[in-house]
């Protein structure tokens, strides 16, 4: 009887894959986060016309993470895919004082959706190298994060470029995401 | 410099970096500065990676979104239906991946259709929103980082009320659809993409022996060409791609001496010990990596072919407009600071 459970157990948990969506304004920086994640990777993938997908292997999770966006026309067909999405990466230039409002409002937008009632959010504040670039908290203030109930989130100071404080970012995903 | 020569350097340029080779083009005054040359240009293709055209007429600022719509107005889509007139755009560039871009190009596109077939749809919205939809049923369907792949039935349900709040025909979505799944859309072709142009007719070419950038130093012999303000190296001579890549834009190069080889220089950043070298090489198992090196040490055969490929490779540096205006610009700043 004991072996019988010991094989059970033992026997390696399938990877989780969760479903994640990538949101940002142009030019903060959402290209290079995936473009990091997947570097030195062998890649095999045959490439496709499309909207940027890639899959990310972490901690024994497999992230899928889309670029999504664009206009509020088009809003209503990405609900189509907000759908068991556990989690929201909010990309932000930190430096881009005069459109923080724009992506405050766009990261409001996104979160007021049905289907993403329950994601995570992690906010990455990157491009935190440059001069002018705000620091966490007062990105935090700008973003109206404190103002949010019942929601898990959490602000990642990053630099994609060059690749800093992306893995600690999916650190803190992959602890919310593993608990569930 | 000859005409066509030139011409030939501000396409290699655009290859590299839409936005620079374009500026190359109009401050020699080989292409005019309105968004409807700029636009002829691109559409002509002749010689460009069209990943770089889709770079160029993906960028959210004024004058590029001027060039978009200008570029748009060159396709002709009169009585073809969507999928078709969808095919016919996406071949002439490479469309990026991210969605901003994505909304852009779709509305342009839409716009164009719209234009040329009058009736076909209630209003421009409608056939932008369904184009965008179809980027996002080729994505899906075809993408394999995509697990969940739709249905058809999906996708009609996904369209609900796109039509000014009312929903388009059953069957023309599931034939849109059915087209989508059997034929996913194209990669185009590049025509700039084509090493053999770019390795054809080098500046200098032949065996060197270079020094690893890794830890354990050791010598490899590679084949080297040098063409574009670009050193590339090969394994074998006949390799159709190289294993590395070394843009030569802001490098320095000396002669050195050294303890095991002869004929030996040195590639480096002038002022800047530490900085590791832009470049990038290919690994044994395929992936591409970037450079490690703060500097290559190169050993020449003999002496002459030293000195050859010295003076090919200073040559190519200073050959760049570009560094030349640097250059000149680093000069005013460092008298400045003395004055």
């Amino acid at each position: 009887m004991g072996n019988y459970f010991t094989m059970i157990f033992s026997r390696p948990f399938p990877k989780k894959q969760i479903k994640l969506l990538m949101v940002g304004l142009d030019a903060a920086g959402k290209t290079t986060v995936l473009f990091k994640l997947k570097l030195g990777e062998v890649v095999t993938t045959i490439p496709t016309i499309g909207f940027n997908v890639e899959t990310v292997e972490y901690k024994n999770i497999s992230f899928a993470v889309w670029d999504v966006g664009g206009q509020s026309k088009i809003r209503g067909l990405w609900k189509y895919y907000y759908q068991y999405t556990e989690g929201l990466i909010f990309v932000v230039d930190s430096s881009d004082h005069d459109r923080i409002e724009t992506a405050a409002e766009e990261l409001n937008a996104m979160l007021a959706e049905d289907e993403m009632r329950d994601a995570v959010l992690l906010v990455l504040a990157n491009k935190q190298d440059l001069p002018k670039a705000m620091p966490v908290h007062e990105l935090t203030d700008r973003l109206g994060l404190h103002a949010l109930r019942g929601r898990q989130w959490f602000v990642q100071a990053t630099c994609a470029v060059q690749g800093s404080g992306l893995y600690e970012g999916l650190d803190w995903l992959s602890d919310q995401l593993s608990r569930r | 410099m000859q005409r066509s020569k030139q011409v030939a350097m501000g396409r290699k340029k655009f290859n590299m970096d839409p936005k620079k080779g374009i500026q190359f083009l109009i401050e020699n005054e080989l292409l005019k500065n309105t968004c409807e040359d700029i636009a002829q240009f691109l559409y002509k293709g002749e010689g460009l990676n069209k990943t770089a055209i889709g770079d160029y007429l993906g960028e959210r600022d004024e004058s590029n979104i001027q060039v978009l719509h200008a570029f748009v107005e060159l396709h002709e889509f009169t009585d073809l239906n969507l999928v078709q007139a969808l095919r016919q755009f996406l071949w002439s560039f490479r469309l990026p991946g991210e969605a901003q871009k994505i909304d852009r190009m779709m509305e342009a596109f839409a716009q164009r259709y719209c234009q040329c077939n009058p009736g076909v749809f209630q209003s421009t919205d409608t056939c932008y929103v369904l184009s965008f939809a179809i980027i996002m049923l080729n994505t899906s369907l075809h993408n394999p980082n995509v697990k969940d792949k739709p249905s058809a039935e999906r996708f009609i349900g996904m369209n609900r009320g796109i039509n000014d709040g009312g929903d388009l025909p059953e069957d023309l979505l599931r034939n849109l659809y059915e087209s989508i799944k059997n034929e996913p859309f194209k990669i185009p072709e590049d025509d700039g993409n084509d090493l053999t142009h770019t390795f054809f007719n080098p500046d200098r070419e032949g065996w060197l022996l270079k020094l690893g950038g890794g830890r354990v130093k050791t010598w490899k012999r590679r084949w080297f060409i040098l063409t574009d303000n670009c050193l590339y190296y090969f394994e074998y001579t006949t390799d159709k791609e190289p294993r590395g890549i070394i843009p030569l834009e802001n490098l320095s190069i000396r002669e050195v001496d050294d303890s095991k080889k002869p004929n030996c220089f040195e590639l480096f950043i002038p002022d800047n010990k530490d900085q590791v070298i832009k470049a990038c090489k290919t690994e044994a198992d395929g992936r591409v990596v970037e450079g490690n090196h703060t500097f290559y040490r190169i050993s020449a055969p003999t002496t002459e072919e030293k000195d050859e490929w010295i003076k090919s490779i200073k040559a190519a540096i200073s050959r760049d407009p570009f560094y030349e205006m640097l250059a000149a610009r680093k000069k005013k700043a460092s008298s400045l600071k003395r004055q």
